[in-house]
C-alpha cells in the first residue's frame, strides 16, 4: 500500500522500537523488515532520522561494529527507558485503535 | 577546539575539507545527493555553521554505509531530500536563521499591532 507516509508519522518510531526489541539490529535491516511488512515507501533515510532521535532521547544503546565491507555499522539495542517507551507506545496504540474501530462501527 | 580555532574557524575549514574528500569517494548519484543535502541543510545553520558539522558527518556516514551496501540512492533517501534534511536538523534541535527571522518578524508585527491598539 502506498501513500501511507502521513498516516505512519508518529507510529513509525514505535514500529522501529518494536523491531529493535526482538534483537539488536542496524538501519538497513530495520528498513528491510518494514518493507517486508508492506511499508514499501519507508526508505533508509527515514529510519536513520528515527534512530538519531531514539539515540538522542536515550532510548537505545548504540554499538559500533566493523562490517564486511565499508565503514563500521551502528547496531541498536533497547535499554530500560526504551522498553518503557515501547510499552507506552503499545498502550497508546490500543487506545487509538479501539476508539477508531468504535467510530467505524458506528458506536459512540 | 581551542581558542584559535574558535576565533578563526580553522577547525571548520579542516573538517569541511575532510567531508569533501569523503564525498569524492562516493558514487556519482550519491555525490549529487550530497550536494543537495548540503543545500537543504544550510538554512538550518547557525552563524558559523558549526552546529551543522555533526549533522553533516552523520549524513555522510549514512551515504557511505549505504553506498557500500550497493543500495541505490533512491532506496536510501526516496523522493523527499528536503524532508529528510528537515528531520535531520530537527532531530538535532538545530535552530536556524529562518526560525530567528520568523521570531523577529512575529515580534515586530506584534509590537506594531500593539502600538495601533489592535
Amino acid at each position: 500500500m502506498h501513500d501511507l507516509t502521513e498516516m505512519l508519522k508518529g507510529t513509525l518510531e514505535g514500529c522501529v522500537l518494536e523491531i529493535i526489541r526482538s534483537e539488536e539490529t542496524y538501519g538497513y535491516a530495520i528498513t528491510r523488515r518494514l518493507n517486508e511488512l508492506g511499508f514499501a515507501d519507508v526508505v533508509e533515510g527515514t529510519v536513520y532520522t528515527i534512530l538519531l532521535r531514539l539515540e538522542k532521547n536515550g532510548l537505545v544503546q548504540v554499538t559500533k561494529r566493523p562490517s564486511g565491507v565499508g565503514p563500521p555499522r551502528k547496531f541498536y539495542a533497547l535499554n530500560d527507558a526504551g522498553r518503557d517507551e515501547l510499552a507506552t507506545f503499545w498502550a497508546k496504540w490500543e487506545y487509538v485503535t479501539s476508539r477508531i474501530d468504535k467510530l467505524k462501527e458506528g458506536g459512540r | 577546539m581551542n581558542f584559535w580555532e574558535a576565533m578563526t574557524g580553522s577547525d571548520l575549514t579542516r573538517e569541511w575539507k575532510a567531508f569533501e574528500a569523503r564525498a569524492e569517494a562516493l558514487p556519482a548519484d550519491y555525490r549529487a545527493a550530497w550536494e543537495e543535502i548540503k543545500g537543504h541543510l544550510f538554512p538550518y545553520g547557525d552563524f558559523t555553521g558549526r552546529n551543522l558539522m555533526p549533522i553533516l558527518d552523520g549524513a555522510l556516514g549514512l551515504l557511505e554505509e549505504t553506498a557500500s551496501d550497493g543500495q541505490s540512492i533512491h532506496d536510501v533517501l526516496g523522493d523527499d531530500i528536503a524532508g529528510f534534511c528537515a528531520a535531520l536538523a530537527g532531530g538535532e534541535g538545530a535552530r536556524s536563521h529562518r526560525d530567528r527571522w520568523r521570531e523577529q518578524l512575529n515580534r515586530n508585527v506584534a509590537r506594531k499591532l500593539g502600538r495601533l491598539g489592535g
